[in-house]
């Protein structure tokens, strides 16, 4: 029983982490927090389906298209909603526009595929233990993209290059680093990380529109409590809040238990507004 | 009705010349028509009609919070659900007592009015964002606990809804108190919008350090506006309750709450009438459009979206007729410094200005180093110095934006790196921005209007019911910004909206917002950058004109000719310390400040 | 399903269509307007979508026919969407707009909840097929009949079938957190204890929760010999089956139509998991002994296959009720007209109407129309056509 709540709050926390590593991509690259963030997620989910359900693929190409499909969704991302309000960041246009695609998405979603959860395909033909696809899938999903990003932001150039844009914006430019297609390939990354966490949580999470709602709130968690763009912070939290809900769920049920993570979050934000592992930021004048 | 007539606002004398029929038109329109519904419109219109003036009820208030000051409550339809339940509840007598339906009404909005602020609170701490997401988090609470508290909320079954007793029982009879609702709303939120409240609250989303600046204290004001459209949002959630004839929780759905926010956004920021078109337009269209029905939350969201891309002024940009005849190009500043007389005259012993031992390092980077200042009240003190050398800096400790890590600065009896940084205000300390800051979309006299904010006498409540102090603030802020524009020579463009000015015009008009405290100490960051050598010369005469009425001016600058021409004293920073110091002639003379800037 | 809300509004669109153009040709005799507020799109709109075809089929037939003493039937249809506030514009355009005769709908409990009051106020004759207790009362409501069982019939055919047939003693109960759920829930579990079982554990539990491993095992170490589901979320039922299926515990789950659904189906993780599942139906639109259906279903359905009607992704009884409705409104308007008095005393005094998804007979103090014994269980993994073989037990 304990093995049953530990292994699928864990899963679920690497799903929620993936969205906050989404986040954290795009916020690093633009100072901006996206609501298309869970979007990203959902889609995962749906294009896996869509790939490998009904139109047949095989389980690769269905991936590689469902991490495609994501990283379209992140190039549009910040064509659409992100670089025309830059020059404007502190009127926070950015929180409408961002909200304005998502819900785009969503209801397209919603329209196209329809309302009801649909299955999300098993992808290897092996017997379900008490280790199945639903629980390893995110954990490894979520080990991967971690220690991607630790190479590409450590060892490459082009990981130097996001870095400098991360750290200082006007700095990187004046240095003549082409900072918009470092953008633009930052929200490729975070849509291929979120269609990701879509796709490696779906066998939990079903092929479902409404995921879009539910994981840009789930998946903000644990940025907002591990610290802007801390990406490690970000997976301690989601773990945290995957077994913290799964707790809950247990020891509650039914309502109580996502009143008692949203009256947590909620608290512990008033508490710490920089988050349990961030920094207070100074003020810009 | 009032109404029209604070659309004329401030000079009631001028309520018949044009202007403030054209702004009246629109709103006169929309009353005749709403009024007049049942004599041309069906049952069936009459129900549509009644839903838009409940969810204005709603968003009026809703739109000081996001319009005016800028907060994102994303999630405020959790106080429409609280205040339809309750409403419902109270009077349908299942758990206490039978409670008047107006009894429970007014219990609720008592009870939205304390929900808003604690819904509210977290923007006091937390970034926009993070505020826009826990608004969310609540709209989940309510409805989760709505469900699951099944003896009082009926759960998922839910509760009939009051019905309000005659005349407003019958179809027409509640859309004339809904009707009757969203007049009173819209008429106190023009009153607010019309007053300093109104105006601070701009400066806070467009301004925040400008508004601090100006003695607004951000918390108090936000908690005031969370009371009041709390309140709204519940008794539009009671009349909510009566129009749906039974609620269960799956009526207060996250889309009807991204409606509301659309409709505010859609409307345009800072108006009153754009969100009012808007929330009509989004009630409307989709009893038009049928067919597409299934679409309409994907094409609110199109519509969110183009609006933030192409107008971000929204429906009351196209409204905006006024702002759109073309300034005179050739507009020159003349300011006139003699009318300072009548705005600065003081009347007590200011005291000196003065920073002892202020010391500053972010990390590891010392930013000030053991600085001592003086500035005297009747003089111009300029401060120069090569970028980086602590100059704006030491502006912003004087400020409180930085908190230094040693050594402090103190004004009479006053520590000024004790106090909060709105307080300044009080002690008559006024500045400016290296980058104005102002708010866009008011007009130039509001924005100057801003900076007399903590001398209206009236409450918040006294303005939203438009009571005589409220008038008598007008009148007297509105005379002397008037007075503070002609003294900086912009009096022709009081009704501009101040986006459209230049950047040069804009430095006066900053200078003109903190004249409005009638500062005791001024300190002006970069005033000159970007003027013209004629407008540089003006600015001088100004400068000048103030320190001769008893102000003290602290001034950053670059152009080294004004400040040896009006400067009665310089202190030269270099690496956050104090390189030099003395009158103009002896800087000008000093061997290390000439070769490192004077160059020669 | 196959079905998207795309496509249900294209056929819906179309049957708006095809009613327009027919129209001309018997202009000499004004439409008869009958209003329909389906929930055609939306978070719970499939049972609409099913509900839909055989309406569309109806009101076919019946034009075809000859309508109403020549005059037409005209649909108005308003789609809610699934949202109440929809609901209420929809039944306002209905009755103070077009001013229709009668209004079938809605279809979920949610939007009738809201809409019952309106139309009572405006004193338009309403059927209505969902089946919350207090969505007919012969006083506040005296023009609204419901032509489907009620809540306590499902509850408790269903309690029945587990404590008596199954003969199990222990029961766990389990909703998910929307309106139908709770509201099941807590009506049902006072019923079971008055049966003499014993409800060891009760939850509701939130649909979107990916794991319910957790609650299934608190119901099984508190001894639980039965699983009772009530949601009409087929993703949340499915869990339930999978999870069950997962720890191999062999237990019976019965309870909510959905659990038989086409949805429901294609989210278990294997066929076998369906097994011992019994969701509730209704005789019927059932396989008796030696897998027939009743005379009048069999026609029904020919006349489906002769439309081209499609069954494989909805049930059988969504459509039975849809094309009773309009039928039944039809025959009380043939026999009195339209005038909503008429039409109401004429309802009052049906008996017998033979509906193919059941018998509906209503009098002046009871508007609940559905008979008792036509509230059945069936064996979920027998679904073929959209309709169920009896389950064990029944002795059909």
């Amino acid at each position: 029983m304990l093995l049953s709540i530990v292994l699928s709050g864990v899963a679920i926390g690497c799903v929620y982490a993936l969205i906050g590593i989404a986040y954290n991509v795009m916020f690093s690259a633009s100072r901006v927090f996206s609501f298309t963030a869970g979007t990203l997620g959902m889609a995962g989910g749906i294009l896996g389906a869509l790939f490998i359900l009904k139109l047949g693929l095989p389980v690769w190409a269905g991936f590689l298209l469902a991490l495609a499909g994501g990283a379209i969704l992140g190039v549009v991302t910040e064509i659409l909603a992100v670089r025309p309000v830059l020059k404007s960041l502190d009127q926070h246009l950015y929180v409408l526009s961002t909200l304005a695609l998502a819900l785009i998405v969503q209801q397209f979603a919603a329209i196209e595929w329809g309302t009801d959860a649909q299955p999300f395909p098993r992808l290897l033909n092996i017997e379900r233990n008490s280790f199945d696809q639903q629980f390893w899938l995110p954990m490894v999903a979520c080990a991967v993209t971690i220690v991607g990003l630790e190479v590409l932001y450590r060892r490459t150039l082009l990981g130097h290059a996001f870095r400098a844009i991360a750290e200082d914006n006007y700095a990187a430019r004046a240095l003549g680093l082409p900072e918009r297609n470092l953008r633009m390939a930052s929200y490729a990354i975070a849509g291929v990380i979120g269609a990701l966490s879509g796709f490696a949580g779906g066998q939990m999470l079903l092929a479902f529109f409404d995921n879009a709602t539910l994981l840009t709130f789930y998946g903000f968690v644990p940025v907002a409590l591990g610290g802007m763009g801390n990406n490690r912070g970000a997976v301690v939290a989601g773990l945290v809040l995957g077994l913290f809900q799964q707790a809950a769920n247990f020891l509650v049920g039914g309502v109580f238990s996502s009143v008692a993570v949203f009256a947590a979050f909620i608290l512990v934000l008033l508490a710490r507004p920089e988050g349990l592992a961030g920094v207070a930021l100074g003020r810009r004048v | 009705m009032d109404m029209f007539t604070s659309g004329a606002r401030p000079a009631r004398a001028s309520f018949w010349s044009s202007p403030a029929i054209t702004a009246a038109l629109p709103w006169l329109v929309l009353a005749a028509i709403a009024v007049a519904l049942p004599l041309y419109g069906s049952g069936y219109w009459g129900v549509i009609a009644t839903r838009a003036c409940v969810y204005w009820v709603l968003v009026a208030g809703l739109n000081l919070l996001v319009g005016f000051a800028g907060q994102l409550a994303i999630g405020w339809v959790a106080l429409l659900t609280l205040g339809a339940y309750i409403t419902a509840v109270l009077s349908a007598a299942n758990v206490l007592p039978e409670v008047h339906p107006y009894l429970a009404l007014a219990i609720a909005a008592i009870a939205g009015a304390l929900f808003g602020v604690i819904v509210g609170l977290p923007a006091l701490r937390l970034r926009t964002f993070y505020f826009a997401i826990t608004t969310l988090g609540f709209a989940t609470i309510v409805r989760q606990i709505a469900l699951a508290w099944a003896s009082v909320t009926g759960g998922g079954v839910g509760v009939p809804g009051p019905v309000f007793p005659p005349p407003f029982d019958s179809q027409w009879g509640f859309y004339y108190l809904c009707l009757g609702f969203a007049a009173i709303c819209t008429w106190m939120t023009v009153n607010i919008a019309n007053s300093r409240f109104g105006r601070a609250l701009t400066a806070i989303r467009d301004a925040e350090v400008a508004a601090e600046a100006s003695g607004i204290a951000k918390p108090r004001l936000l908690i005031l506006v969370f009371l009041f459209s709390g309140a709204t949002a519940a008794i539009a959630g009671g009349l909510f309750a009566s129009l749906q004839s039974y609620i269960t929780p799956d009526a207060f759905t996250t889309e009807l709450s991204v409606l509301f926010f659309i409709g505010v956004l859609i409307g345009g920021r800072g108006s009153i009438i754009g969100p009012l078109l808007g929330t009509i337009l989004l009630t409307v269209l989709p009893e038009f459009a049928a067919p597409l029905v299934a679409w309409s939350t994907f094409l609110y969201a199109v519509l969110l979206l183009v609006i933030v891309l192409v107008i971000p002024g929204g429906i009351a940009e196209l409204l905006d007729f006024k702002n759109r005849k073309p300034l005179e190009t050739h507009r020159a500043l003349v300011p006139r410094p003699e009318l300072l007389k009548r705005l600065l005259a003081q009347d007590d012993d200011p005291g000196t200005l003065t920073l002892e031992q202020v010391e500053l390092h972010f990390g590891g980077v010392r930013a000030i180093d053991g600085l001592d200042l003086t500035i005297l009240p009747g003089q111009v003190h300029g401060l120069i110095g090569p970028n980086g050398s602590g100059k704006t800096t030491t502006l912003n400790v004087i400020s409180g934006y930085y908190n230094p890590q040693r050594g402090r600065a103190v004004l009479k009896d006053a520590v000024l790196t004790q106090l909060s940084h709105h307080r300044r205000a009080q002690l008559r300390i006024a500045r400016t921005f290296q980058t104005p800051r102002i708010v866009g979309e008011a007009s130039v006299i509001e924005n100057v209007m801003i900076g007399g904010t903590i001398d209206g006498t009236g409450s918040f409540f006294e303005s939203l019911f438009a009571l005589p102090r409220h008038w008598q603030d007008e009148k007297k802020l509105h005379e002397t910004a008037m007075l503070a524009l002609s003294a900086v020579g912009l009096e022709s463009l009081a009704g501009v909206r101040a986006d459209r000015l230049q950047h040069s015009e804009l430095r006066f008009v900053e200078i003109a917002r903190a004249l409005m405290l009638r500062p005791a100490f001024v300190l002006l960051d970069e005033p000159a950058a970007g003027l013209s050598v004629e407008e540089i010369r003006r600015l001088g005469a100004l400068v000048v004109e103030m320190a001769k009425n008893g102000t003290g001016v602290l001034l950053v600058e670059h152009h080294a000719d004004l400040i040896f021409d009006i400067c009665d004293h310089v202190t030269v920073l270099n690496l956050g310390k104090k390189l030099a110091a003395g009158t103009p002639a002896e800087i000008r003379s000093h061997r290390e400040v000439v070769s490192a800037y004077l160059g020669g | 399903m196959a079905l998207t809300r795309r496509q249900a509004l294209k056929s819906a669109g179309a049957a708006v269509a095809a009613a327009g153009i027919a129209r001309p040709a018997v202009a000499q005799k004004n439409p008869i307007l009958v209003g329909y507020l389906p929930a055609l799109t939306g978070p719970s709109s499939s049972t609409g979508v099913g509900i839909n075809r055989g309406i569309q089929l109806a009101i076919e037939e019946i034009n075809k026919s000859g309508g109403i003493d020549g005059r037409q039937l005209e649909l108005i249809t308003r789609d809610t969407q699934s949202d109440p506030t929809k609901a209420v514009n929809g039944a306002a355009e209905l009755t103070r707009g077009v001013k229709v005769s009668a209004v079938f709908g809605p279809v979920n409990s949610g939007e009738s909840l809201a809409v019952v009051p309106l139309l009572a106020r405006t004193n338009t004759p309403q059927v209505h097929p969902c089946w919350v207790d207090t969505l007919t009362d012969v006083k506040k409501y005296p023009m609204c009949f419901r032509n489907a069982p009620t809540n306590q019939q499902i509850g408790g055919a269903s309690n029945r079938y587990v404590v008596e047939v199954l003969k199990k003693k222990k029961v766990a109960v389990i909703s998910d957190t929307a309106g139908y759920g709770t509201a099941s829930l807590n009506a049902y579990v006072p019923m079971l204890k008055q049966m003499g079982a014993d409800v060891v554990y009760q939850a509701s539990i939130d649909a979107a929760n990916p794991d319910l491993k957790p609650e299934i095992l608190r119901m099984q170490s508190a001894g639980a010999e039965a699983i009772m589901p009530w949601s009409v979320n087929a993703g949340f039922l499915s869990r339930i089956i999978n999870t069950r299926g997962q720890l191999a515990w062999d237990v019976p789950i019965c309870g909510q139509t959905t659990l038989g659904s086409g949805q429901t189906k294609a989210l278990l993780e294997k066929p076998e998991y369906w097994a011992k599942v019994y969701p509730n139906n209704f005789r019927p639109v059932c396989y008796g002994a030696g897998g027939k259906l009743p005379d009048r279903t069999v026609a029904f359905l020919d006349r489906l296959k002769s439309h081209k009607i499609d069954m494989g992704d909805t049930l059988l009884w969504w459509i039975a009720l849809g094309y009773d409705s309009p039928n039944m409104i039809a025959q009380a308007m043939k026999a009195v007209g339209p005038e909503p008095e008429k039409l109401v005393d004429y309802m009052n005094q049906l008996k017998d109407f033979p509906g193919v998804y059941g018998d509906i007979s209503f009098t002046k103090d009871k508007h609940d129309g559905y008979r008792d014994d036509q509230v059945v269980m069936v064996e979920a993994n027998s679904l073929k056509d959209g309709a169920f073989n009896l389950a064990p037990g029944y002795g059909a």
